[in-house]
């Protein structure tokens, strides 16, 4: 039996039948816990009979934030969500007020959005690797990532003028046009990131202890991932093909052609074989988009000025200046209409969704984000039952959280 | 007079051993940087030559913290045991013929004894810290400590049957002076149970569990910082290099090479550790960790019945020749 | 798709440890390659035309002023409000600025405010080392403002034409822009010689010539 001292005893009311269990607060600080996510843990022994996750230490307000902005402002705030994949999040939030705006995206523009977002699916994916490999133990797979994912960041400091925070697409097109540079790296990256997943799965994809410390390790099976409202990858190891990309095409996904990956076991292993195949299947779009990247504008016709009014209507006509285009929109097609859109898209971590009320002004009077790291917080508690930490650390691994995107 | 030339000879093996474990540690850093296509240390003298006396000379002047609720006699004396432990096992090391501090004739029953009371270091270190963490990195300690001691034990036991002593000069010599008569030959189960052993007695990947740092942030040591993290640090390294030289001893031949190297006896013995700590680092830059309780399965259901069997392979062989 | 595993290891590659062998000549291997390490005080990372780094207000090469009309644009569409500009009116009512202040602290460096100057006078610069222990030297007034202009242009040794794609993005036409903007630039900013795809047959290619152009002029 742990006797407990008398401080650590003040914040703990200890209850009958509890003296046997072992508190533990895992996180906010703890290096594996992907930032401030907070696990209050009762051990017996290394054994981990209750998990309970408790978010909201990054918590910034985005969603209310949103409110006081302008729909092209609001851009800016998707960056910092998951900010590992910006882009993917920045093309989300597009999607979705153009859906509910009814703005029109230009071909150039969407094949350039998808290019993008596979790019930071890939390096969304390598960063999983890298800290996923590194809870288990493996400190070399993460440098070995990290050498790719810079190409990538690089690329897109290049594209847009930003590593992390790229605000790269607008409502109606992306902002800035690729150049004949940024294609032939992005050439190259994918001539030779095959070799460089080779090289991954070298170190740990039949690894004795990787598969030991992976197989059989926070395991769901497919109707328990449906319930646990599970997405993305976490979802397809339990075997579920579900994929926007592929189910509910946006953005000119269904002109592509790949595969979704899923797995059948549903543990950890099953995951990690996902996200693996998911790297060559990106890969393989961006190729394809190397290949068909189509002539044309980048922003669309009826593409809003990035200055939108919040005010709409009679104000509106006397403060801006006649010409902006975003008058001839209010005045011609009523695009502020009053209404409510969810719209889902795939990032690298699974269904992010939009949902958007709107009241007809120039900023969402309410906007909500799924975030599927927010909710694949949520499952930690039913598979972290009864496993060991050092499981522990290797589930909330494999399911790939975000703090930035589940306390937003 | 005597005690004088004694208290000399330690004085130069205190100071020769801790210069080499400072420069242990850089050596790790070095080649794991260049495993993962960094460099490692570049900015403290050339090519970061002078970095392990900058972070000696940082610990030695930064603050040493003690928590608040720390047993605090108990937190102070840990990382002591540890040190001490290891640097008195130094002593019966040879390494070269008459290099040695203390030739005892148990001078291997006496390395087994030192190395297990440095887990007491530890343990008291998890213990004292009053840490969560802590406390679960030195019970961690502990199970592995003794989990492993015994094929550690057994895995030398073929060697001791072959030379017939526990005296480590004996055992270096009965291993005669050629490369096919080192025991790593006879006794390659012995070794191969010998090598995964120690890694799991001095705490290296993939059995760091008690300092497992996704897991246990820095287990036993988390509270510790300045000198008091510096002398684990120190007993960790001393640790290998000691494991490294029981290992080059009893398998490799001892200070025993292709030819004699005039003046300076020991070299075959420090190149033979040195490839041993290489390879320490080789494993640590590849592999995975493991859990905690398939390091208990390993142990006790893999380990000691192949050291077993090759005490008793051993002891056939023996019977049979004579 | 299912996803495939690689077999189950044999017994002679579970004793030999086979993939545990592997893994360590690749990790060996990498040991001789040449490290990607950046060095990075004495070693700069590559910096790109349109990094959005150090607020600048470009220092017109005539008037050796600002180019800043106060036309609020900028002002206006920031999302964190870090930019405050204040004006009076000459008598033929032009606006003279005499206060222009980002307050960097505040700022989240979307760029915005470049993209939308209609005359190119506020721009981001590929300076990012300005790192400072008081609050005041990252408060920039006009003054420091236009002085960041020069240094940059003084150390990174570009001419004072500099022009970067946020201040006329790549990929729009020419004729979308306000004349203060049509600068040269180079070949594929430009929607006429933009990079497409290598397996797209030049006879599909329909060039945009007027689409563009006329929603925003017509």
């Amino acid at each position: 039996m742990i006797t407990l001292t008398d401080t650590q005893t003040i914040d703990i009311p200890v209850q009958s039948g509890d003296e046997d269990r072992y508190h533990l607060k895992l996180g906010p600080q703890h290096p594996a816990t992907h930032g401030v996510l907070r696990v209050d843990l009762d051990l017996d022994g290394e054994t981990i009979l209750t998990c309970d996750p408790k978010v909201g230490y990054l918590h910034r307000g985005f969603e209310k934030l949103a409110e006081h902005r302008t729909y092209a402002q609001n851009i800016v705030l998707t960056d910092r969500l998951d900010y590992i994949a910006a882009m993917s999040n920045n093309v989300g939030y597009c999607e979705a007020v153009e859906r509910l705006l009814a703005i029109e995206v230009p071909e150039r523009a969407k094949m350039l959005r998808v290019m993008v977002c596979e790019m930071s699916r890939i390096s969304s994916h390598l960063l999983w690797l890298a800290t996923h490999a590194l809870d288990i133990g493996a400190m070399t797979v993460f440098l070995y990532c990290f050498r790719e994912r810079e190409v990538l960041l690089e690329l897109f400091a290049e594209l847009c003028g930003a590593r992390l925070t790229t605000t790269y697409t607008r409502l109606g097109g992306v902002r800035q046009d690729v150049t004949r540079s940024i294609m032939k790296k992005l050439d190259k990256f994918v001539e030779d990131f095959p070799a460089c997943i080779e090289e991954y799965e070298t170190l740990i994809d039949t690894n004795r202890i990787w598969l030991k410390r992976t197989i059989g390790v926070g395991q769901v099976s497919a109707e328990k991932a449906l319930d646990l409202c599970l997405t993305g990858a976490s979802l397809r190891g339990s075997g579920v093909d579900y994929d926007i990309r592929k189910h509910m095409p946006y953005s000119g996904y269904e002109k592509f052609e790949f595969d979704v990956p899923t797995g059948e076991t549903g543990d950890t292993y099953a995951r990690y074989r996902c996200r693996m195949e998911e790297l060559r299947q990106s890969n393989f779009i961006l190729r394809q988009c190397i290949e068909m990247m189509p002539p044309g504008p980048i922003l669309g016709k009826d593409a809003p000025d990035l200055i939108m009014p919040i005010k709409p209507a009679n104000k509106l006509e006397v403060d801006v200046p006649a010409k902006n285009a975003l008058i001839t929109l209010i005045e011609d097609r009523d695009v502020f209409m009053e209404g409510d859109i969810y719209v889902a898209t795939e990032v690298p971590k699974g269904e992010l969704g939009f949902y958007f009320i709107s009241d007809g002004m120039g900023r969402p009077y309410r906007m909500h984000i799924r975030s599927p790291s927010f909710i694949h917080i949520g499952a930690l508690s039913t598979m972290g039952q009864g496993v060991m930490i050092a499981d522990l650390i290797a589930i909330i691994g494999t399911l790939d959280v975000v703090l930035g995107e589940c306390d937003r | 007079m005597q005690i004088l030339t004694i208290i000399l000879q330690i004085a130069i093996l205190l100071v020769i051993v801790l210069l080499h474990v400072a420069y242990a540690t850089y050596f790790e850093r070095k080649i794991i940087g260049h495993m993962q296509v960094r460099m490692g240390p570049m900015l403290v003298g050339y090519h970061g030559l002078l970095q392990p006396i900058a972070d000696g000379i940082k610990s030695f002047f930064k603050e040493d913290v003690i928590p608040a609720q720390a047993d605090k006699p108990l937190f102070l004396f840990a990382p002591v045991i540890c040190l001490v432990t290891m640097l008195t096992s130094l002593a019966v090391i040879p390494f070269a013929k008459g290099w040695v501090l203390a030739d005892i004739n148990i001078g291997l029953l006496f390395i087994f004894a030192m190395s297990s009371l440095a887990s007491y270091g530890v343990i008291l270190a998890g213990w004292a810290s009053n840490s969560k963490y802590t406390f679960l990195g030195g019970l961690r300690s502990m199970a592995q400590v003794i989990s492993y001691e015994i094929p550690l034990g057994l895995s030398l036991v073929g060697v001791m049957m072959l030379s017939g002593s526990l005296n480590l000069t004996t055992i270096v010599t009965s291993q005669g002076n050629s490369f096919s008569s080192m025991y790593l030959f006879p006794q390659i189960i012995g070794f191969f149970v010998f090598f995964i052993a120690m890694l799991a007695e001095t705490n290296r990947v993939p059995f760091d569990l008690p300092e497992a740092e996704t897991e246990l942030v820095s287990g036993y040591i988390t509270e510790y910082s300045g000198m008091r993290y510096a002398l684990f640090f120190m007993a960790e390294y001393i640790g290998m290099m000691v494991m490294a030289s029981i290992g080059t001893i009893c398998f490799l031949g001892g200070w025993n090479g292709p030819f004699e190297i005039p003046f300076f006896p020991p070299f075959w013995f420090i190149l033979k550790v040195y490839g041993f700590i290489f390879f320490f680092i080789w494993i640590r830059a590849t592999l995975p960790r493991y859990r905690y309780d398939q390091l208990m399965e390993l142990g006790w259901k893999l380990l000691i019945p192949l050291a077993l069997l090759n005490i008793l392979l051993t002891g056939l062989f023996k019977i049979l020749v004579h | 798709m299912k996803v495939q595993y690689k077999p189950k290891r044999n017994l002679l590659e579970t004793i030999f440890q086979v993939e545990i062998l592997q893994g360590m000549a690749l990790t060996l291997r990498k040991l001789f390659s040449p490290a990607i390490t950046r060095q990075y005080p004495q070693e700069k990372p590559p910096m790109y035309p349109g990094f959005r780094g150090q607020h600048a207000l470009v220092r017109d090469s005539v008037s050796k002023e600002s180019k800043c009309v106060a036309c609020m644009r900028c002002a206006t569409v920031c999302p964190s409000r870090c930019i405050q500009i204040g004006y009076d009116e000459d008598e033929t009512h032009k606006r003279v600025v005499n206060r222009y202040t980002i307050e960097v602290l505040r700022c989240v460096f979307c760029g915005y405010c470049v993209e939308v100057c209609p005359v190119g006078a506020i721009t981001m610069t590929e300076l990012f080392e300005y790192a400072t222990y008081d609050r005041q030297t990252v408060f920039f007034d006009k003054e420091a403002l236009l002085d960041n202009w020069d240094s940059f242009i003084l150390k990174t040794g570009k001419d004072a034409t500099y022009v970067n794609p946020l201040m006329r993005p790549r990929g729009v036409l020419e004729s979308s822009l306000p004349s203060a903007k049509r600068l040269t630039v180079p070949d594929d900013w430009t929607i006429e010689g933009q990079y497409v795809g290598t397996k797209v047959k030049p006879s599909t290619m329909n060039l945009p010539s007027t689409t563009h152009a006329e929603a925003e002029n017509g």
